[in-house]
């Protein structure tokens, strides 16, 4: 079997070279069905390393390696991208189908255009595949299998991260479509407000995607990895947040473009951008050049073909960038406080804040390569990148309610008086009943001041209750994602300033005390799975007339040798008591257990910020869809 | 001093793994997200299973526990383990300079440079619409 997909992997290779030429040469109806082909016949070559996966197939190198007949069948299944190979065969049938889908959905009076589109796609897919084939086979059978596999990374299996790597994938090459419209545009020296209007819905479809992929990673880790964080401001964290953040700039730099002409160059600059950094953050992550420098010596093969391709694509798009931009001019003009200057603003942030990511990323390469031995961690990006985001945060607001061209803006001040009331009051019940420290004041009252201005901004805009409800999905999809952000701000400061933690280290039936919460440990007693044991412990928390269990184990996956975490957590609305177990140890004869015990308040909400945002993404991608068909 | 150590160390037993004073254990805790495990691949002491790990926050609770200030505690492992153990890295070289100013230089040059451009222009001769988002969203959508 997988040698058939082996062949329609090189099938789909071939496809793809010939939609780059058929595409470039301008021919919409054929390049539309060679995409759509290639996305077929990628998608069965996908299913048969699925099946091999399934079917435990270990004359199949990958599976031998990245599976194990014990699994559950919903990790045999996701263990096919649990892994570099497959996940390299998932970017490309991802991409295949990016491709299918402009096929089928561009529908303007530019045939050309959207063939060259459709081209440049190829053009993408002829080196992820040429990648996959020859540096990272997925499709390598053994000579001798073995009767047993050497089990997927025991982390990795997870229902959160089985789904995280399509959902991050679908975020990251869906900026490659994104890629191709701006590739075409520049091809054909047509960026315009229509341009604008059609790659916009495709930026916000990647949007969506990578906000949730990034999410879902961010929520394993915080349930998974048993210490409570939820970003640590790791290399592989940093690479997925770039092209977000890009993405993101991209988002409002398109709606000037596309509502006033202007600001076409950097539009489409960024359009390029987004993708760079996708591909940028694969390297990163793929080559193991962050997290050790040695990793990359081990396999220097396949981090510098992706550096290649990364400089091929990116010398290419800024080749006819370089070509184009001069005529790129043009949009009504505007006065800095205008809703243009607010948007130029959203992206100065946002552009600083990326290259600040990047920065504390590659820096401590950079300074290695000449003999300083330094690293940067989180104390950096608290202090550069909070800060530089929350000016934006703290202006959004005010600024989203200014008209195009030139604001009346002799009101800001009313506005700065009430963010410094906003602030006040969380200093004055901060010295009573709250214990806030300074700085997570200034947090809550930005948390709550986006969320009091997407309120604002769309009732301004409705004026009536009854109009409300018809305002259109792309204004309300603004107005959830703004409060989205609001919502997630305050979690991050809920659970940066006021969170607590305490290692307890407890007898059988001992209690202890955490915040507010009686902790007694039960018993510890061994169990059971299918593919690991673990010990389990019982422990009761109790807090006034709430008494809850909670169940945190420690798991031994003896096929891959490796222990995990499971934490428990009770989530009580308005914070998580989070636990976690760790070690046994004998202390004068009697055997104690280490628990690693957090009290997070608010933490929920930096989930339910970044659905939201999410949410208010795809619809305001709806609300375009709808316009287009009409 | 010895006093002091006996004393720290019997704070630290007393509570089992905790410091009792809450001031001293946030400090610790923030210093602790501060210093990089030396066995891991990039993870802070906070979060890191490893034995060292454990070894290097007791250490840091002993030093809170005993008054030394962070910088003092901060110097102590630089001491051991060289500028790598420091997730904040310092600012008292030209690579610290660069790395803490860069991202605010960009970001005020850049403003600069879009202000300048903009004045640079002189909008004063034609009179520029000013057109609220809400009516052209309207026509739009």
């Amino acid at each position: 079997m997988i040698e058939i997909g082996h062949f329609l992997a090189f099938l789909t290779l071939t496809l793809s070279v010939l939609i780059a030429i058929v595409g470039l040469r301008g021919d919409r109806a054929l390049t539309g069905q060679l995409s759509i082909a290639a996305f077929v016949v990628m998608t069965v070559s996908f299913l048969t390393i699925v099946q091999a996966f399934m079917r435990s197939d270990f004359s199949v190198e990958l599976v031998t390696n990245n599976s194990h007949t014990l699994k559950p069948m919903l990790y045999k299944f996701a263990g096919t991208w649990g892994n570099h190979e497959g996940s390299m065969a998932l970017w490309c049938l991802v991409m295949a189908g990016f491709g299918a889908a402009g096929a089928v959905w561009l529908k303007s009076d530019r045939p050309v255009f959207e063939a060259r589109t459709l081209g440049v796609q190829g053009l993408l897919g002829t080196g992820a595949l040429a990648y996959l084939l020859f540096a990272s086979s997925p499709y390598t059978r053994l000579e001798t299998p073995p009767l047993q596999g050497s089990d997927l990374n025991p982390l990795l299996q997870d229902p959160a991260l089985a789904a995280h790597p399509p959902m991050l994938y679908l975020g990251y090459v869906g900026y490659s479509f994104v890629f191709a419209l701006a590739a075409a545009a520049l091809i054909e020296g047509r960026v315009d407000r229509q341009w604008a209007r059609i790659v916009r819905p495709w930026a916000l479809g990647a949007f969506v995607p990578l906000t949730l992929g990034i999410a879902l990673g961010s929520y394993w880790a915080y349930y998974e990895l048993g210490w409570g964080g939820w970003w640590f401001w790791d290399p592989v964290e940093n690479a997925s947040l770039m092209p977000w953040l890009i993405g993101a700039a991209f988002m409002h730099s398109v709606t000037v473009t596309e509502k006033r002409g202007s600001l076409r160059s950097w539009t489409v600059l960024l359009a390029v951008a987004a993708f760079c950094f996708s591909i940028l953050g694969a390297f990163l992550v793929r080559s193991g050049l962050l997290t050790s420098v040695h990793a990359f010596a081990v396999d220097p093969l396949r981090g510098s073909l992706l550096l290649t391709g990364l400089l091929i694509y990116g010398s290419f798009a800024l080749g006819l960038f370089a070509w184009r931009a001069p005529s790129l001019k043009g949009g009504p003009d505007h006065y800095l406080a205008s809703r243009e200057g607010a948007l130029i603003g959203n992206n100065l942030a946002l552009g600083v804040a990326t290259l600040t990511v990047l920065l504390g990323t590659l820096f401590p390469l950079i300074a290695e390569a000449f003999g300083q031995v330094m690293s940067v961690g989180e104390p950096y990006f608290n202090l550069t990148f909070t800060p530089i985001m929350a000016i934006a945060l703290i202006a959004l607001p005010i600024v989203q309610a200014w008209s195009w061209g030139r604001a009346d803006w002799g009101n800001v001040w009313k506005w700065v008086a009430a963010f410094v009331g906003v602030v006040a009051f969380f200093w004055i019940i901060g010295v009573g009943v709250f214990d806030i420290p300074l700085l997570a004041g200034v947090g809550f009252a930005i948390g709550i001041w986006l969320i009091y201005g997407a309120g604002f901004e769309i009732w301004r805009r409705a004026k009536t209750g009854a109009r409300l409800f018809k305002m259109p999905a792309r204004i309300w999809g603004m107005t959830l994602a703004h409060a989205g952000l609001g919502v997630l701000t305050l979690g991050a400061v809920g659970e940066t300033s006021l969170r607590q933690h305490s290692t307890l280290a407890l007898e059988q039936g001992q209690s202890a005390q955490v915040a507010d919460w009686t902790i007694t440990l039960d018993r510890v007693a061994p169990i059971e799975g299918p593919n690991w044991y673990a010990d389990r412990a019982n422990l009761i928390a109790q807090r006034g007339n709430t008494r809850v269990e909670l169940e945190p184990e420690k798991r031994i996956y003896p096929a891959a040798r490796m222990p995990t975490t499971e934490t428990a957590i009770h989530s009580t609305g308005t914070a998580d008591l989070y636990v976690a177990l760790g070690d046994k140890r004998i202390v004068d004869g009697t055997p104690r257990w280490t628990f690693e015990v957090f009290v997070k308040p608010l933490v929920d909400l930096i989930y339910l910020g970044a659905l939201l945002i999410g949410l208010g993404a795809a619809m305001a991608m709806i609300g375009r869809r709808r316009k287009t068909a009409e | 001093m010895k006093v002091a150590i006996l004393a720290a160390v019997l704070a630290v037993m007393q509570s089992g793994t905790t410091l009792s004073d809450p001031a001293e254990e946030r400090r610790a805790q923030m210093l602790m997200r501060e210093i990089r495990c030396v066995a891991c691949e990039n993870e802070p002491v906070s979060q890191s299973a490893s034995d060292i790990a454990g070894d290097m926050r007791e250490q840091i609770r002993e030093m809170v526990a005993e008054g030394q200030t962070n910088s003092e505690i901060r110097a102590w492992f630089v001491d051991r383990y060289g500028e790598f153990v420091l997730f904040r890295p310092k600012a008292d070289n030209p690579w610290g300079w660069m790395l803490w100013a860069l991202p605010f230089a960009v970001l005020g040059v850049a403003g600069a440079g879009i202000v300048m451009m903009r004045n640079s222009r002189d909008l004063s001769e034609r009179t520029v619409d000013a057109v609220p988002p809400d009516h052209e969203d309207g026509n739009t959508n």
